[in-house]
């Protein structure tokens, strides 16, 4: 089920007003339901991956704990196997098929493709990181076996995060949906205020920038460099859009149950360094990545080429993570490379250290996007053919555009999401209008209303992130 | 507590009358020629029209060849020179956007007269069910008869008939395999999929003997369009017995136009049976409608098949001959409602 759709709307009401209706005992049981059927909604048999899932994961945490040595290592492993194994042949298996052709073929060798028909599960990405991080953390007896399957799997399945995070530790949102909640005012007004602020972001900001990033990307060689660099910096504002409104969604729709869950984004394109970008940038992957890759691998305390090799690694594999292509792949290693040239260039691209001056922060903040906007090409574009013709148009400027680019609207657009930006700096939209004056938040109200209802886009554009 | 909340629900339901009123006196006219074109049309023929012509492309489409290339309508008012003709048109449309058009155009429009092309393939399955109805259903959402604001956010979150092209196909070819078709002599096929598959396994020969595959897909594709029985459940019936509704509670005089089909093809193609079943739905169409008192222009047999344009296909595309039989013959028909402006110099 998507969010922006209106059965999201009819949905949302019921599971919450039952939720608070139901007594305690049985409220998994609705949650455990609810989440199935907004999964159910879009591919229905993949619910039976999750509950494989949701199997393995929780006997091998049961077993992790009740045992010791060789076999509590096993279990980790059998664990770590299913899911990535689940991951890699739903995702990454026609990619090394054909990649394995390539090679062969290099090399002089036979080798005869067996291309499967196979839909990614959506979300399968963001339900095997999740249900991991649980078993590694019984693993490292940082975390209780659940002994409630009912539980467990409503930590997996949990409707409002289920297809594109955040991706929440057992800790935090598995203690969470044990909750005896009561229905409070102050779930409902921010729930609701981060419900609306989520699809403003998605419906009316993102979805107009949408149809003109994807009119250049399909044919970029018509049009100029104007154009292109144009359309390169409204996708770093697309895609933000995207999934910064899914995860508000998320956190508001989880709010209105009482469930707290984490902050995804915290104004990304305002940071100073790469460094900085990767904290305030989807930081439910980021700090995965940093626990069960980066420190595992030695982290930064290792010396320098191990700590070059260890940078590389973890941003190519978190690249890889997102799709089965080598532009992600490549998307991934250019972030590490940027990373690592932050750092070894020093001091003045440390996030760390502050500088006071306000143009030197905007010089730096300038920097740090244009080389985001310019490797999100490598995200953005369908494979490497089409990264070489968007900079080949880009540095080869065509006098003349041969089809016409009305991107006003969308600059408009993405003007307004770095002022939201900049107005909840550091915050999120329900804090700040907390504290505000009564008629200072029913005027945001209104305007943001406003844009939803009148100025939202019209064309069919599924959440980036699902895909992944 | 309560008091306060129900102070700010009212206040939310202020600020939602308010948008509405700033959204339809801001963007909403705008937003209405972005996403359905044809009311800048309607416009005008709501404060111009004496005639008001609604139609799909067999109004306006024309050969190359063609020494004059005006449509049916223009054709058609050349008889009533005091009668202001404007015609709606657009591809592929149908009665069920007729009416909503019908709905926005109004019933104090000045227009006295509505003429509705009544196309015989548009009551088949793949054209109920065709690829095309999601953007056509898109363009009418927003002329519900629903505040403005909500029918603006419907268009966003795709409250519409909003089916892919894969769902629209598996509907039709369900349909193909599931409705019968009625003779009243015994036939061997009882439905499209039966009918379609012997043709498709058995094919079509030319003069040698051998397999003609253009001839053949030609063949399966008339039997696709026109093999099916009209019966009162069609949602195109619907559809058309609203308008009819629509202008009698509007007290606008109603005309079908039946278009002409290319019933020559479909004998040498197919065979009597196809066509027994063509005149028999439109038989159906014009008795039931005349029954309700609407005047039908029946144009079935009116074009021959070489005036058709597209020689390789089903459409109701005709010639300038064409083009004009039927306009003649329609004006024959317009003649019963307004006798004193009918000139038939012209």
């Amino acid at each position: 089920m998507l969010f922006n759709s209106l059965q999201f709307f009819i949905f949302l009401p019921v599971v919450t007003l039952l939720f608070y209706l139901l007594p305690f005992r049985f409220r998994w049981i609705l949650i455990f339901v609810a989440s199935c059927y907004f999964y159910m909604a879009l591919i229905p048999k993949y619910i039976l991956l999750l509950f494989f899932i949701i199997l393995v994961d929780y006997i091998s945490a049961l077993t992790i704990e009740q045992t010791r040595g060789k076999l509590k290592t096993f279990f980790l492993v059998f664990s770590i196997a299913s899911n990535l194994g689940l991951l890699c042949f739903f995702k990454y298996y026609n990619f090394f098929d054909s990649n394995l052709e390539s090679l062969f073929r290099h090399l002089h060798l036979s080798y005869e493709r067996i291309p499967l028909q196979l839909i990614l599960p959506i979300g399968l990405s963001f339900h095997t990181f999740q249900s991991m991080s649980y078993t590694i953390e019984v693993y490292r007896g940082n975390q209780k076996a659940e002994r409630h399957l009912g539980y467990f799997a409503n930590y997996v399945l949990f409707f409002p995060q289920m297809v594109a995070g955040p991706i929440e530790r057992y800790s935090s949102l598995g203690n969470e949906l044990k909750k005896n909640n009561t229905p409070l005012y102050e779930n409902f007004s921010n729930g609701l205020r981060l419900i609306l602020f989520g699809l403003f972001i998605k419906m009316t900001i993102a979805d107009n920038i949408a149809p003109v990033v994807n009119q250049v990307y399909e044919n970029p060689s018509q049009f100029n460099s104007i154009d292109i660099l144009s359309v390169i910096f409204l996708f770093s504002f697309q895609i933000y859009a995207d999934f910064y409104g899914y995860s508000t969604i998320a956190i508001g729709c989880a709010r209105l149950l009482g469930v707290n869950i984490m902050d995804n984004f915290k104004t990304p394109y305002l940071s100073r360094s790469i460094s900085e970008f990767w904290q305030r940038w989807h930081i439910s992957l980021s700090s995965w990545f940093r626990d069960y890759l980066y420190i595992p691998l030695g982290g930064n305390k290792v010396k320098i080429p191990r700590f070059i090799f260890n940078v590389l690694v973890v941003f190519t594999i978190s690249g890889f993570w997102h799709g089965a292509s080598w532009t992600f792949i490549i998307w991934g290693f250019l972030h590490g490379f940027f990373f690592l040239l932050e750092k070894l260039i020093g001091i003045y691209f440390s996030s760390s250290k502050k500088s006071e001056s306000w143009f030197l922060n905007g010089i730096l903040t300038f920097k740090t996007f244009l080389i985001v906007s310019l490797i999100w090409v490598f995200f953005r574009a369908e494979n490497l053919e089409k990264v070489k013709s968007i900079f080949y148009a880009l540095i080869h400027n065509k006098s003349v555009a041969g089809e016409q680019l009305h991107y006003g609207y969308a600059w408009i657009m993405a003007i307004v999401l770095l002022f939201s930006d900049y107005l909840f700096f550091n915050s999120r939209f329900d804090k700040s209008m907390v504290g505000s004056p009564s008629f200072l938040r029913w005027a945001f109200y209104t305007i943001i209303l406003f844009g939803l209802l009148t100025m939202s886009g019209v064309e069919q554009y599924p959440f980036i992130y699902f895909q992944f | 507590m309560n008091r306060k909340l129900f102070l700010k629900v009212i206040v939310l339901i202020l600020i939602l009358v308010s948008i509405n009123e700033i959204y339809h006196f801001t963007l909403f006219k705008t937003d209405l020629q972005r996403h359905c074109p044809m009311t800048m049309q309607l416009d005008v023929a709501r404060e111009n029209a004496d005639v008001v012509y609604f139609a799909e492309s067999s109004n306006y489409s024309y050969a190359e060849s063609d020494s004059d290339k005006r449509s049916i309508s223009e054709f058609t008012a050349q008889y009533f020179p005091g009668l202001k003709f404007i015609a709606i048109d657009t591809g592929a449309v149908h009665a069920g956007i007729y009416k909503k058009w019908l709905s926005y155009l109004g019933q104090k429009s000045k227009a006295q007269l509505i003429i509705v092309t009544l196309n015989l393939r548009s009551f088949n399955a793949s054209w109920i069910h065709s690829e095309l109805e999601t953007a056509l259903q898109k363009s009418i959402v927003l002329l519900e008869n629903r505040p403005e604001l909500v029918n603006r956010f419907f268009l966003s979150l795709k409250v519409f008939d909003n089916k892919n092209t894969k769902e629209r196909e598996q509907d039709f070819l369900t349909r193909w395999k599931t409705d019968l078709i009625e003779f009243p002599f015994p036939f061997k096929y009882k439905t499209v999929r039966q009918w379609d598959s012997t043709i498709g396994t058995d094919g079509i020969k030319n003069e040698k003997g051998e397999w003609d595959i253009k001839k053949t897909d030609l063949t399966a594709h008339y039997v696709k369009s026109y093999a099916f029985t009209l019966r009162e459940n069609n949602p195109r019936i619907q559809d058309f017995d609203e308008i009819v509704k629509w202008c009698k509670s509007s007290n606008k005089k109603l005309v079908f136009n039946l278009l002409s089909e290319n019933l020559d093809y479909a004998d040498s193609l197919v065979g009597n049976e196809l066509c027994w079943l063509i005149k028999n739905n439109r038989d159906f169409l014009v008795n039931r409608y005349r029954n309700m008192g609407v005047i039908v222009a029946d144009n079935l047999e009116a074009v021959r098949g070489i005036d058709f344009i597209d020689q390789n296909w089903t459409t109701e595309h005709y010639v300038e001959r064409g083009r004009k039989s039927v306009a003649k013959n329609l004006a024959d028909s317009i003649k019963k409602i307004f006798p004193e402006k009918f000139n038939s110099s012209n």
